[in-house]
This record gives C-alpha cells, sequence and structure tokens, in this order.
C-alpha cells in the first residue's frame, strides 16, 4: 500500500486533483464577485444608446423575458425586451439563420415622430456562433437607419432588409460574412414585422 | 543566484521578441490589429497572464511531476485567462467585446506556455515574474505598433481619433495582416542584423586594443 502512494501515478494524480479544486473554487468565488447581471447588462446597452444611465420605473418595462415575460416571435427572430423611455421604444431584438445557424442580438431605439415610428439607432448586444463579429463595425449597424423604401420589398407592404440588398449594401463587402449579416438583418426585421403587426405606424426611416 | 534584469528585459522586448523574432501567437497578432487598442488591449491581456501563470509556475516548479507538467500548465494558465475575461467584461466591457472570440484563446497562446515551459519551470520567482512582464512588453509593443500601422492607413485614424479621410482597404483586411506582419519581421530583422554587427565589431576592435596593449607589455618585460 505504501509503495502505492509513493508512486509517481499517484503523485501526478493527486497534483492534478488538487490544483483542478484549488484553482476551480478560485474561479468559482471570482465569478461570484464579477458577476454581470442581466440588469446590469441592460443599464450598459442603455448606457450605449443614451449616452447616461436611465432608470427604469415598472411601467416602462413593456416586456422582459428576465421579468417573467414571454417573448414575442415572428419568422425572422424573436424579442426579449421592449422598454418605454421617454416617448421611445427600446427593443432587445435576436435575428436567426446566421452562420452555423447562429443569432445576433441588437439592441434598437425606435423614436416617435409626429406621426411614424422610425429606427434611430442599433447597437449590437451579442452574439452566437458568429466567427466573423469583430470586423462588424457600429458603420455597419448604422446602415440600418437610412429610409429602406428603395430596398427589397416582401410584397407585403412592409419594408425589409436583407443582406444581399445592393441599394444599401448591407451585404459588408470586406468580410464577406453573409451569414451573419443575414442575422443581423433579420434582427432588425423581428423588430419591423412587430411594429407592423401591432399596428404602429412604421415610416420614415423604418 | 542573482537576476539579470538589463538580460531579461532585452531578451524579451528586443532580442526574443515573442512576436517578431520568435513569431508566437500570431493568430491574434493578424487577427486584432486592425486597431491599435485592440493591440494594447490584447498586450496588456496576455502579460497579465504571462507574468500570473509565470509566478504560480515557478512557486509550483518543484511540485509539479515532470509526467503532468504540461497539463497543469495549461490548466494554470486557463484560470488566469477565465480571470481575464472575467475582469474584462465587469470592469472594460468595450474592450471585451472588441476582442471577442480571441480573448478565450489566449489559452492557447504559443508564448504563454512556451515561458511557462522554457523559463518559469527552472527559475525562481522574481526572475519568473520579470520574464513574463517583459515578454508580455515586448508583444505589447509589437501588437500596438502593427495595430497603428494598419490604423492609420486602413482607416484614415489612430486609436479611434480621425486623421484624414483617405484610407487603403488592403491593410484593414486579412492579406494586409499578413503583409504588415511581413513587413515588420523583415524590418526587425534588418535592424537586428545592423545591431549585431556594430556591436560585433565594437567587440573585435576591443579586443584587438587588448591584444595590442598585452603584446605592449610583453615586449616591455
Amino acid at each position: 500500500m505504501s509503495k502505492f502512494f509513493k508512486s509517481d501515478w499517484f503523485k501526478c494524480i493527486t497534483v492534478l486533483l488538487l490544483l483542478s479544486v484549488i484553482l476551480g473554487g478560485t474561479l468559482a468565488f471570482l465569478n461570484d464577485l464579477l458577476y454581470v447581471s442581466p440588469k446590469e447588462r441592460t443599464q450598459r446597452a442603455i448606457k450605449k444608446i443614451y449616452g447616461v444611465e436611465v432608470t427604469l420605473k415598472d411601467e416602462d418595462i413593456l416586456l422582459d423575458v428576465d421579468n417573467g415575460g414571454e417573448e414575442e416571435s415572428n419568422e425572422f427572430g424573436s424579442i426579449q425586451k421592449i422598454y418605454k423611455i421617454n416617448d421611445d421604444l427600446l427593443f432587445k431584438s435576436t435575428g436567426g439563420q446566421g452562420y452555423k445557424n447562429g443569432t445576433i442580438t441588437l439592441w434598437l431605439k425606435v423614436v416617435k415622430t409626429s406621426d411614424n415610428y422610425k429606427i434611430d439607432k442599433v447597437v449590437l448586444d451579442g452574439y452566437e456562433k458568429q466567427t466573423l463579429m469583430s470586423k462588424f463595425s457600429q458603420s455597419y449597424y448604422d446602415k440600418f437607419l437610412i429610409d429602406v423604401t428603395d430596398s427589397y420589398n416582401n410584397g407585403n407592404g412592409i419594408f425589409l432588409f436583407s443582406p444581399k440588398d445592393e441599394v444599401n449594401k448591407l451585404q459588408n463587402p470586406m468580410t464577406g460574412a453573409t451569414k451573419s449579416a443575414n442575422a443581423a438583418c433579420n434582427a432588425v426585421n423581428t423588430v419591423i414585422k412587430y411594429l407592423t403587426d401591432n399596428n404602429f405606424n412604421v415610416g420614415g426611416n423604418a | 543566484m542573482k537576476t539579470n534584469i538589463k538580460k531579461i528585459a532585452t531578451d524579451g522586448v528586443i532580442t526574443n521578441n515573442p512576436t517578431l523574432k520568435l513569431v508566437l501567437g500570431t493568430c491574434p497578432t493578424l487577427a486584432l490589429t486592425t486597431m491599435a487598442m485592440n493591440g494594447i488591449g490584447m498586450g496588456l491581456a496576455v502579460t497579465f497572464v504571462l507574468i500570473c501563470s509565470n509566478v504560480l509556475i515557478s512557486l509550483l516548479r518543484k511540485i509539479i511531476p515532470n509526467q503532468v507538467r504540461i497539463p497543469a500548465f495549461v490548466l494554470i494558465i486557463a484560470t488566469f485567462v477565465t480571470i481575464v475575461r472575467l475582469l474584462l467584461d465587469k470592469l472594460l466591457p468595450d474592450l471585451y467585446e472588441s476582442l471577442g472570440l480571441y480573448l478565450p484563446l489566449i489559452v492557447v497562446n504559443c508564448i504563454i506556455l512556451a515561458r511557462a515551459e522554457s523559463f518559469a519551470s527552472k527559475n525562481g520567482v522574481f526572475a519568473s515574474a520579470l520574464d513574463g512582464l517583459f515578454m508580455g512588453i515586448g508583444f505589447t509593443l509589437a501588437l500596438t505598433l502593427m495595430g497603428a500601422v494598419r490604423e492609420v492607413l486602413g482607416s484614415g485614424a489612430i486609436f479611434g481619433v480621425k486623421l484624414w479621410d483617405f484610407q487603403i482597404g488592403f491593410f484593414a483586411s486579412s492579406a494586409g495582416a499578413f503583409f504588415t506582419y511581413a513587413v515588420f519581421i523583415a524590418l526587425f530583422a534588418f535592424f537586428s542584423s545592423l545591431i549585431s554587427k556594430a556591436k560585433h565589431k565594437k567587440d573585435a576592435l576591443k579586443e584587438r586594443e587588448e591584444n595590442a596593449v598585452q603584446l605592449e607589455k610583453k615586449e616591455v618585460e
């Protein structure tokens, strides 16, 4: 038995196990300490869009899946959060059918003009399985703010974005990441479809 | 044994620069140098991991059995990379987002494993920490310089500040990354050989002078 405890095999296993336990414990502690809650992430996104922190009241939260709400889905993707900030609507929308069937999640600020709602700002929140995302700069998302009247029309009178859109050049020519661009377009289209289906007056930029 | 700080410093930053001389950590070098800020961010993250992993590996070098040293090193490196990820996500979310996929890939960065294997596992804690620091500085400098050149030429900006509208799209592309890297390596090799030749010449001159003095002494005797 003592031979077993003095063997190299035993030493190797013990050292590796001890290292795993100690380092794992340290990581577990730090994970708790440095945890970023969904609320904090939402505040970060709001700050990125509005430049200041905004305190959300209960009546401003129209939809929040983190607070027990049910996400709104359509053929393009799903909406996880809708906040009413001042007179604007802030959407957190996830578009599907990206690279390797992954997704891209965007924050969209939709502002109310005299008789329309239009997309005013688009900011990236996160993504899944998209390997070329570091090459998508903010200028790419700003392309969703232009007048889309001339772009692809799906035949139902709703103007939707497409990565193969030659007019607005939404397919990033530098990366050639058409599938990721498709997911980004779908995230925006999800919101446009939602606004249309819910009888919002979509016009202007959107 | 006395630590030769000057040698460790020149080794890490110039003589054995991990990016330009040893050609290690090529993946983040090529992918992340579209902007100078990315270079600094990645460089500092790698420096943190290098220092911490070198110190811990040096401390445990007599405890870790030789047969399992590589898995143990990887375990230690992975822990520090995870700590960097947690810290950046909490404190610098913009940088965390811009580094993206390449941050967890620090685990497989050859520089860190190479320094753990060739230096930290054979030297004391202080020397290992210094080696991590200077190797990290060498890596950061190379990435930042490459990032600055590519950002100026490819985007007409530096550290995100727009300089002019003129830009050459090639430098922002992957092919531009390979080209810039090749030019940097060539320039580094050229200046290294110039310095080395000058040093040899100086040494030879010194040796000749010493020989002449010794000959003179012998003749006097």
